[in-house]
């Protein structure tokens, strides 16, 4: 087969499915913020209601609730999550790091305990990783989960952990050997984020919610069936979750196209206004489709050599540093173009006063605006994708 | 929907790889860009142009019942690629991805206008044939073609013959691209197509191309960046490869970004054709390309301001590509005002 840019009939249909469902099932009301414990629980819902029309892991295999879609597949799906502006997804870093890393890793027993769970937004999930001494240099970690007969004991400090405030099950990566250094001597373990040992302490980010956490082990007990893999393979299985995550799944270009067309309507309305619009800001706006659209067939392309048997590699370092730079820049056009109204704060709602709508929409744009500073910094900040880039990819030597 | 190349066009891209490897080297380029005049331009060039001309692309994308190979624009993109990847003197993509397929498009839809002989002797490969766009006055390699189809305005065109026009030479910054300026004073042409047919015959000759200049842009973009990389781990400063330096890897690492995500909208428009689609893809390759010639040439240091090093070649080629077909500025605005007439939504049926 040669390129071939049209949708099956299959494809077609399952986009209508889609559709219809999303339609019929998606809130009216945009949801409170899910770093809300109001907010939170509302969005456990919606992965609840999700998964009781099968939407909730689309990619799963059928067996763990998922409908065994292909990446395209996938990318449907995604497309009209986003054309309907559906819910964020508070379960995300259990959907797509999480579950897929037991799948490949977990015993059918640790399988059949978390993965039904997982899918049901019963258990939702937050990744336990970064240290105070160890964020880019993730290595560096020094939190212990010694073993003591059938348990491990944890001790140490975690931090930056998304979602931890109201998540009931981290998966963690810990040093179960106290003499270890470095990427020797880590496992992968979860642990319940409510049990005897373990503080969890939200940290407001900039849009003022608590939407990480950091998190204290003090004698903390889990069990060593929660090790995921082998003991002292925790790097190897961690590194392939960071793929997933600068990968292709975490961030879709659905998103990132919806963003985009917002952006564009925003454009083209102010631009029947009075006030003239900077041609730098509507030279931006052009710049943001072409890239949101450039992301969408790039992971097109990706998805379709994936499904021909390919692989993605370090490659994935290319897209973070894309996607993330794409939204900051998409946020930041939309500021510009709402000026002085940039920074009112809305009550939600949006009904009532044009002051009131257009407080909301400053918000949406401002708090997308707050999240997207933090692209370019999680999930390995940029910089350290570029030198990832730089060495993996073009063989520049390391130091 | 399946985004991926098969075989036979990875395959057609790999022998031409292959054939440049072997003749298309920088030292292949100077002694080029050294000749003193135009036999010793040909000269230099002679066993290329032989070995080019073995490799069965001619009338590539002329349709088959026109006794051409049928291929389409997204089976000679990764081929534009190529040529754009060795900096090609020859206009292979010019004439092969233009105005072959052009010229046989104006036979199929205006026969009366214009019978088919002067196709036969291209296919035949014993004349080659260029084109220009209306407003054109300078094009490329004309001094090696038999024949040129010319724009007399968006709906006007017509085929001449080369010892009936009036061929200028002029310098280009790029020592590679032998530019002439044509004039038409008194020049009749051999046929003239002015109906609707030579209006979209044209439209589809500036997509493609606009098309595969970008695909061009994006081979020289990736043959800069491979030149500043292997630059950076020879040179040496402070004991240790330049290379090392993470401010020198991440401008690097910027350059394949850029050039990454220009890959796939060249060649969905490649495969689409679809206007919005191509003038991205038009801006998207002429970015990368700029941004990978300027890396280049400051990882190269003063190196990289000499005349002496081959990088020159695909910089300079770059340059002029992007300004082709109305440019990157022309095309960006093509983009823009597609958005504001709310166009852009259907770009994925």
């Amino acid at each position: 087969m040669a390129i071939d840019l049209q949708y099956t009939p299959k494809q077609h249909a399952l986009r209508a499915e889609a559709r219809a469902w999303l339609e019929a099932n998606v809130p009216r009301e945009p949801l409170p913020s899910y770093d809300t414990a109001e907010g939170f629980e509302a969005h456990r819902r919606w992965e609840s209601k999700l998964h009781s029309g099968r939407w909730s892991m689309v990619t799963w295999p059928q067996e763990y609730g998922g409908r065994g879609l292909d990446l395209i597949e996938w990318l449907i799906f995604e497309e009209e999550y986003y054309r309907v502006d559906a819910p964020g997804r508070v379960n995300q870093n259990g959907v797509f790091l999480f579950g897929p890393t037991l799948m490949e890793y977990g015993t059918s027993e640790q399988k059949s305990r978390f993965l039904p769970r997982l899918a049901s937004g019963a258990d939702i999930w937050a990744q336990v990783w970064s240290e105070p001494q160890a964020g880019s240099d993730l290595a560096a970690l020094r939190t212990t989960a010694i073993r003591d007969g059938d348990d491990y004991v944890i001790n140490g400090h975690k931090i930056w952990s998304t979602r931890a405030v109201y998540a009931d099950w981290g998966f963690g990566l810990f040093r179960t050997d106290g003499a270890s250094e470095r990427h020797r001597g880590l496992s992968y373990v979860v642990v319940p984020l409510r049990t005897p040992g373990v503080t969890v302490r939200g940290i407001p980010q900039l849009d003022g919610e608590s939407g990480f956490a950091e998190i204290f082990f003090e004698n903390a007990r889990v069990p060593v069936a929660n090790r995921i893999g082998d003991e002292g393979q925790g790097w190897s299985i961690a590194m392939a979750t960071a793929g997933f995550e600068r990968g292709l799944m975490l961030r879709s270009p659905a998103r990132f196209q919806r963003t985009a067309q917002r952006l564009i309507e925003l454009y083209r309305r102010e631009a029947q206004q009075a006030a003239p619009i900077d041609p730098g800001v509507a030279a931006t706006v052009t710049q943001c489709w072409m890239d949101a659209e450039a992301y969408a067939l790039s992971t097109y392309m990706t998805a379709s050599r994936l499904i021909a048997g390919g692989s993605i590699g370090a490659e994935a370092s290319l897209n973070k540093i894309f996607w993330s730079e794409l939204d900051l820049s998409m946020h930041r056009a939309a500021l510009a173009i709402l000026g002085a109204r940039a920074e009112l704060r809305g009550l939600g709602g949006g009904e009532g006063s044009a002051l009131a709508k257009a407080a909301d929409e400053a918000t949406r744009w401002m708090d997308g605006f707050l999240f997207s500073l933090a692209g370019p910094i999680y999930a390995g900040a940029n910089e350290i994708q570029r030198s990832i880039i730089a060495e993996r990819v073009l063989g520049m030597p390391k130091g | 929907m399946d985004f991926t190349f098969d075989e036979e066009q990875r395959l057609a891209a790999q022998s031409l790889r292959d054939l440049l490897t072997d003749h298309c080297q920088g030292g292949d380029l100077r002694r080029a860009a050294d000749a003193r005049d135009l036999p010793g331009f040909e000269a230099a060039c002679a066993t290329r142009r032989a070995r080019l001309a073995e490799l069965g692309l001619t009338g590539a994308l002329v349709p088959a019942e026109q006794g051409g190979l049928g291929l389409g624009v997204v089976d000679f993109v990764l081929l534009a690629e190529e040529a754009g990847r060795a900096a090609l003197p020859e206009p292979l993509i010019d004439v092969e991805g233009v105005a072959h397929p052009l010229l046989a498009a104006l036979v199929w839809a205006a026969p009366g206008e214009l019978d088919d002989r002067t196709l036969q002797e291209t296919l035949a490969g014993s004349a080659l044939v260029l084109s220009a766009t209306p407003g054109t006055t300078m094009l490329a390699n004309a001094a090696f073609a038999q024949y040129f189809l010319l724009g007399r305005s968006d709906d006007e065109l017509a085929l001449y013959r080369a010892c009936d026009i009036s061929l200028t030479h002029r310098e280009s910054v790029d020592p590679l691209r032998r530019l002439s300026e044509i004039a038409l004073t008194d020049a009749k042409p051999i046929a003239l197509v002015t109906r609707s047919a030579a209006a979209s015959a044209w439209q589809a000759a500036r997509a493609r191309s606009t098309v595969l200049n970008a695909a061009q842009l994006l081979g020289l973009g990736s043959r800069m960046l491979e030149i500043a990389v292997a630059y950076s781990l020879e040179r040496k400063q402070f004991g240790k490869a330049i290379g090392s330096n993470q401010a020198v890897k991440h401008s690097l690492a910027d350059v394949m970004v850029k050039l990454e995500f220009a890959r796939p909208v060249v060649y969905a428009a490649a495969a689409t054709l679809a206007p919005v689609r191509v003038a991205h893809a038009a801006v998207a390759a002429a970015d990368a390309a700029d941004r990978a010639a300027r890396a280049a040439i400051q990882v190269h240091g003063a190196m990289g301001y000499s005349w002496e090093v081959d990088l020159q070649f695909y910089a300079k080629r770059a340059w002029a590509l992007a300004g082709l077909n109305g440019g990157r500025s022309a095309q960006f605005s093509a983009v823009h005002h597609s958005l504001l007439r709310g166009e852009l939504e259907a770009q994925w049926a």
